[in-house]
């Protein structure tokens, strides 16, 4: 082999593939309008896009996997947490989170309502692009606490019966590795997001059948006796039995489901 | 030196170097707030001293080759420059514009696309000085008559860094397009056009340290920029899996970048070939640690852990966890910063008129290995935070949050690795400043 031919397989391999690369690209690009459906980029979306620009968000989140990881990704983020709660939060995330108990907070950027409004507008329009299936499963920005995480299970001891309800739903009670707290997420049973306020309707609704006739008692109940009511869906019961266990009577103390009962009613 | 005009090298050199350590200074500040609470949060976010920290890298890399090259040129062409004082006027306007930057930085000032965050106008005055770059080095070969294989392959990939650069222009109000394209300028300069000027510099550096044959050195040279090419080009569809582009990139991404460790293994084999053939005679030990150093970590680096998550399966598990901050350090590191630095201490002695003998210190050879170690450590603690946080948040499903808080271990441990890497750093950058000032040579050239 002289230098010559070395030379030449250099030249003709990378004519062919940047001519194979420039053919790909057109086709793609050809296709990016339908997988994307770009009719529905508004100037509500390309200012939201710009909102994003503007405020380096993808120096600290991934969006697509994109960007840096310090921050969560936020592909699903509005199916995940509704309109409403993202406004909430990006008026002042530190409502929502705090440095001490979860490590890191995003800073108050000072977005106004209008580019609170359309930067939501835009991510609503990124959860619709086409992504070949990714993520293959939800990416959720907290929840489904495993046991033994420091900062998690520390608050059993607390003086508050709230917090120390909540070390029962990520601890004892592993509720936190069915149930999401994120809006539309469902990992295995139903997200209970809003559970609180949902219950209040619940109760009132003709098809309830348990015997529960405050918010409190709604969650005792489900807690231990999941199948007097059922959330519609097969992921969730089979005939008039839930698939949630009904062990939780047995296996937590009364004054852990008296814990969990008051943390699940601040769900609001 | 040899030509009076190298000298110019000099300072592009100090120049990368100091860039270089304001680069791992707002990697510690970005790596503090892993670590948490934040002081400066409402002051200086992660989002600002990350984007410096990885600006700062591509420009003193660039800063780097561009030095390396004013150094290179005369001695394969055997003249002095077209115009040093282009070159000079070229670094002023260079670091005017890196200065303004990072300063906009500060202030919020950015496009907010990552990699590309400089503002239009700025981008614009990149390209004017890429253009002024260019037309000295090819006057300078077209002055002398003489063009060697080397040069071409070096001025082949700045060229086409400084093409590829243009698609960064674009804007698309569609963001799955804008990605798109922002992939041209950033996949296609790392695993494209930079791998040129690597494999030209690791040429160069070769040819000089073993005396080696240039007519076999060259040969194989053409082979390894022809792999880069033949895998590289398509292998950038392993940017296009999920982010709105159609399902073919999965195998085309898949396939080719698969492929993308042959050009690395390849310079490896190269670096290690010649060494066993000629040996490690070079009076200049610390270029040869590093240029041999940079073989081996940038095919482990930039080679292997890239192959490791790179295929669809994989990837979709991985993507956009510290599984790629493992990979992109010790490749940046291995390819790129390394076989800059190698250059830095092939052309010092020369530079500054010592020789060869004389500049091998303890303090450069203690630099050397406090680098690989610091950076073989933040490699394996990276390793470990990203293959637990895949683990943890991708597939068991567990909160970004609660994830963060279990692998906080792992940021300790990246703590203390990067600490060894930027003792390392202020080695190498002290003994830099030791050599002295450029001077014609007192000693007769090695």
């Amino acid at each position: 082999m002289t230098k010559a031919t070395t030379r030449r397989f250099f030249f003709a391999g990378t004519i062919l593939f940047t001519l194979v690369f420039i053919g790909l690209t057109v086709h793609t690009h050809s296709t990016i309008a339908a997988r994307t459906h770009a009719d529905q980029i508004d100037e509500k979306v390309v200012r939201g896009l710009h909102v994003w620009a503007r405020y380096n968000c993808e120096n600290c989140h991934t969006l697509l996997g994109e960007g840096a990881y310090y921050a969560p990704d936020l592909t699903e983020i509005v199916a995940q947490r509704g309109r409403t709660y993202l406004s909430a939060f990006l008026a002042d995330p530190s409502k929502f989170y705090s440095e001490e108990r979860d490590g890191r907070l995003m800073p108050t950027l000072g977005l106004s309502e209008q580019q609170i409004s359309d930067v939501i507008d835009f991510l609503a329009w990124v959860d619709g692009i086409d992504t070949n299936g990714w993520p293959p499963r939800p990416i959720l920005v907290a929840g489904a606490a495993p046991r033994g995480v420091a900062g998690i299970e520390a608050s059993a001891d607390s003086a508050d019966p709230v917090q120390r309800g909540q070390a029962v739903f990520n601890g004892p009670g592993a509720c936190a590795s069915c149930h999401s707290l994120a809006a539309g997420t469902t990992l295995v049973g139903p997200s209970l997001a809003g559970v609180a306020t949902t219950a209040v309707d619940r109760i009132l609704q003709p098809d309830y059948h348990g015997a529960a006739d405050s918010t409190e008692d709604y969650l005792r109940e489900s807690v231990l006796e999941p199948s007097r009511h059922l959330v519609p869906g097969e992921r969730y019961a089979a005939g008039d039995r839930s698939l949630m266990p009904d062990t939780f009577g047995q296996t937590l103390t009364e004054k852990q489901i008296d814990d969990l009962v008051a943390y699940l009613a601040t769900l609001r | 030196m040899t030509y009076r005009s190298q000298r110019v090298a000099y300072a592009w050199f100090a120049a990368a170097l100091l860039l270089f350590a304001l680069q791992i200074a707002f990697g510690y500040l970005s790596l503090a707030k892993y670590l948490g609470p934040d002081p400066l949060l409402d002051v200086m976010h992660f989002a600002t001293t990350k984007a410096i920290h990885t600006n700062l890298l591509l420009v003193w890399l660039l800063t780097g080759f561009m030095g390396a090259t004013f150094y290179l040129v005369p001695e394969e062409s055997r003249t002095e420059l077209h115009s040093e004082r282009l070159a000079w006027i070229q670094l002023g306007l260079w670091l005017a514009a890196g200065v303004i930057t990072i300063v906009g930085y500060l202030f919020g000032i950015t496009e907010g696309r990552k990699f590309l965050e400089m503002p239009f106008v700025l981008k614009l005055g990149v390209v004017v000085v890429m253009v002024m770059f260019l037309y000295n080095v090819v006057m300078t070969i077209r002055k002398s008559g003489r063009f060697t294989t080397t040069e071409g392959v070096l001025i082949g990939g700045l060229a086409g860094a400084a093409l590829l650069f243009l698609p960064g222009l674009l804007y698309f109000d569609n963001y799955t397009l804008d990605r798109f394209y922002r992939w041209w300028v950033v996949h296609l300069w790392v695993e494209g056009v930079w791998e040129l000027i690597m494999g030209a510099l690791l040429a160069f550096l070769l040819i000089r340290l073993s005396g080696a044959d240039r007519e076999v050195m060259e040969k194989w040279l053409y082979v390894i920029v022809g792999l880069t090419f033949l895998s590289g080009i398509l292998g950038t569809g392993h940017h296009y899996y999920w982010i709105g582009t159609p399902r073919y990139w999965l195998w085309v991404g898949g396939f080719f970048s698969a492929l993308e460790p042959l050009a690395f293994l390849g310079m490896a084999i190269y670096a290690y070939t010649i060494v066993r053939r000629s040996g490690l005679a070079h009076p200049n030990s610390l270029a040869l640690h590093w240029t041999i150093g940079s073989a081996i970590f940038s095919a482990i680096g930039a080679g292997i852990l890239g192959f490791a998550h790179t295929w669809p399966s994989v990837n979709q598990w991985t993507h956009g966890t510290h599984v790629t901050t493992m990979h992109g350090h010790m490749a940046f590191f291995g390819a790129y910063a390394m076989i800059v630095l190698a250059m830095i201490s092939y052309a010092l002695p020369q530079l500054t008129g010592r020789s060869d003998e004389e500049r091998q210190t303890r303090l450069g050879m203690a630099a050397f290995w406090l680098m690989v170690a610091g950076m073989f450590g933040m490699t394996m603690a990276l390793a470990a935070a990203g293959i637990t946080q895949t683990y943890l948040e991708r597939i068991l499903g567990v909160g970004y949050l609660e994830t963060q808080q279990k692998i906080q271990v792992h940021y300790l441990m990246w703590l203390g690795t990067s600490l060894v890497f930027g003792a390392g750093v202020a080695a190498y950058v002290w003994d830099f400043v030791r050599a002295g000032a450029p001077r014609p040579a007192a000693a007769a050239p090695t």
